[in-house]
């Protein structure tokens, strides 16, 4: 049956005072105002409200919002072994930064970066929450000194043991985040052995691959080669994708990310569901999702909840129309 | 002249003008008593360029806050939406085109007059660029990102005429998007070029965090006379890349890390001149901050303006010498 799910991130904050408690939390801890705990209990907090309100909405896989992260790339490489943080890079095309990592020498996991967030969203969460992880190959690639095929295989085997800890956990749903795959014209060569890597202790978990900030048309049959269960597809900004999806036969399932999440303009569910549904005949829609195009927090908390609801109604007129 | 000096665009705003602004929104004090406070602070920023001696003048913004939201909020056609994330804990609210765009009346034209009123030397107008306006608004309106810019540039370019009609010599058009997406610098082009068309005045634009290696040297496109690059910032690698493509309008060099607080010693700056100078003959040169220099503290961003005109004067000396 399609499901409803989101990208990763979902904006934190909104516009209310208490809908702004952790940006205060931060500031007053960077203040040194209040202690590591009550900063603790705070992104807590906003970890379970953010997972309770997706599956309010009707969300059926959900995620913790990435809501502890500062950024995709220096939240896993500040607690690997190989890395410093430095200055703020901009983060693709995105009016937003990221603080760049910087490789320093060999790359090993220290010990688990993501799981006490995953715990916190699953302990409150009615629907079973998926695990994000930064792909190996977006993490070099984005890191300064450290790209390259080595580096994304040391890395894959580094980030191989964060997806065998959430599995650990109880992470039923693993997502690998690789946007920076949207720039290739080619697989990277040794990324299959790299998503091997990453993915031997997943056990039975379902895993998925996701590209996002633009389209994979030319690498589109490579990823559908590649050992994940799901393909996440950035089908706004990289609507090119879906002329080449119409030319493969997916054995997978396929996250179809139709609901922009870049621009507070509100889709017509009907039509998205239509979208959907015609690829009824490539793309097993049993195993497929109904995603935005990205992670929701470049929209107001509002917007995002909206196109929340446009997403939750056109996987639910997918499954009435099969 | 050689080696003009200028300012980007903002300068700090004084304790009395931000308690002030907080009191405006929360209705305590009317417009009349925050455009006073405002005059104020521009002329003190007024006379002080003058006083250290730097050429080409701005006003400072001191009316302004965001430099995408001021220019929405004073249009027909634009909402502002909730809080959306900048970056680490930093959070801001995005204009939001709900309809077709229009400029009921000049938005910094007043400003512009006041400030020059105060000084014989040219301030510039400053205004923010098309592209840059529709890719930090989100568009319910129009059918594309391209109609949405060119909207922005049919209203941004009768902001720069009223400028001119006033008597601005020099008007800069910001666009820190332009590199965003190397594929749509011919869409920079076009929706800038609408602007600067047929405009009476220096035009100048500016841009800053870019990825410049990805869109040089067709970056020398754009339809203005001068390009005002942060450098210091980003370290001095687009000098190689300058070597490699010669730099063929003038250039307006950042030597002012403005996100510091420390104030750069006159060697410093001097040393980075020179290296400007090696791709860049001293008449297309122009010397400037890296950017606004409105998260600076006043004391912050007057040291180090400072430590800017005495390093120009410096390098000035020994070319003439």
């Amino acid at each position: 049956m399609v499901r409803a799910t989101v990208v990763g991130s979902y904006p934190r904050v909104d516009d209310s005072f208490d809908g702004q408690r952790l940006r205060r939390a931060i500031a007053r801890r960077e203040k040194g105002e209040i202690s590591r705990e009550e900063l603790r209990t705070a992104e807590v907090s906003v970890v379970q409200e953010v997972v309770r309100e997706q599956s309010e909405l009707g969300v059926d896989v959900a995620t913790d919002g990435q809501v502890t992260w500062h950024d995709a790339l220096s939240h896993f490489a500040a607690k690997l072994d190989g890395f410093e943080i430095t200055g703020l890079v901009r983060y693709f095309d995105t009016n937003t930064y990221y603080r760049q990592p910087r490789r320093i020498g060999s790359v090993r996991w220290r010990g688990a970066i993501t799981v006490d967030d995953w715990k916190a969203a699953a302990a409150a969460s009615p629907v079973p929450v998926k695990a994000v992880v930064t792909g190996p190959y977006t993490l070099a690639e984005l890191s300064a000194n450290g790209s390259g095929r080595d580096a994304v295989r040391e890395l894959a085997v580094a980030l191989g043991q964060e997806v065998r800890a959430l599995v650990a956990a109880g992470a039923r749903h693993v997502q690998i985040d690789e946007p920076a795959l949207v720039h290739s014209k080619a697989l990277p060569r040794g990324y299959a052995e790299a998503a091997d890597l990453l993915l031997a202790g997943k056990g039975s978990a379902e895993t998925s691959l996701f590209t996002y900030f633009g389209g994979v048309a030319p690498i589109l049959r490579d990823l559908l080669e590649l050992p994940f269960d799901v393909l996440g597809l950035d089908l706004v900004q990289g609507s090119d994708t879906l002329a080449a999806l119409r030319t493969v036969d997916a054995n997978r399932g396929v996250a179809f990310g139709l609901v922009d999440a870049r621009n507070t303009k509100l889709e017509d569910s009907r039509r998205v569901a239509e979208q959907v549904l015609g690829f009824e005949d490539r793309v097993p829609l049993e195993r497929s999702y109904v995603a935005p195009s990205n992670g929701l927090e470049y929209l107001p908390r509002g917007k995002a909840r909206e196109k929340v609801r446009v997403l939750v109604a056109a996987a639910k007129a997918v499954r009435e129309a099969l | 002249m050689a080696l003009e000096t200028t300012s980007v665009g903002s300068f700090p705003k004084p304790a009395y003008l931000k308690k002030a602004r907080t009191q405006f929104e929360k209705g305590e004090i009317g417009a009349r008593e925050l455009d006073e406070l405002g005059r104020r602070s521009t002329a003190a920023w007024i006379r002080f360029q003058e006083e250290i001696g730097i050429d080409v003048l701005v006003d400072g913004e001191q009316y302004r806050g965001d430099m995408v939201a001021y220019f929405a909020e004073n249009l027909e056609g634009t909402t502002i939406s909730g809080l959306v994330r900048s970056y680490g804990n930093r959070y801001y609210k995005k204009p939001v085109v709900v309809d077709e765009l229009a400029r009921p009346e000049p938005i910094t034209v007043a400003w512009w007059r006041f400030a020059q009123g105060l000084t014989d030397r040219p301030v510039k107008g400053m205004l923010t660029g098309p592209y840059t306006m529709m890719d930090w608004s989100f568009n319910e309106y129009y059918p594309s990102r391209e109609d949405c810019a060119l909207a922005f540039a049919k209203v941004v370019r009768q902001e720069a005429r009223d400028l001119v009609a006033a008597g601005a010599k020099v008007v800069q058009i910001d666009e820190p998007a332009l590199s965003t997406r190397e594929d749509e610098l011919p869409l920079v082009v076009k929706a800038l070029g609408e602007v600067t068309r047929d405009l009476d005045a220096k035009t100048i634009t500016h841009t800053c965090y870019g990825n410049y290696e990805r869109i040089y040297p067709a970056m020398l496109d754009l339809p203005v006379d001068q390009i005002d690059l942060e450098m210091s910032n980003s370290g001095l690698d687009l000098l190689a890349l300058f070597r490699k493509h010669p730099f063929t309008k003038e250039l307006a060099f950042g030597v002012i890390d403005v996100h510091s607080h420390v104030v750069e010693t006159k060697p410093q700056v001097e040393e980075r001149i020179r290296g400007a100078l090696e791709v860049v003959p001293p008449e297309r040169l122009w010397v400037d901050p890296d950017c606004g220099l409105k998260t600076r503290t006043p004391e912050e961003a007057r040291d180090k303006l400072r430590a800017m005109v005495a390093a120009r004067n410096a390098v000035r000396e020994r070319l003439q010498a």
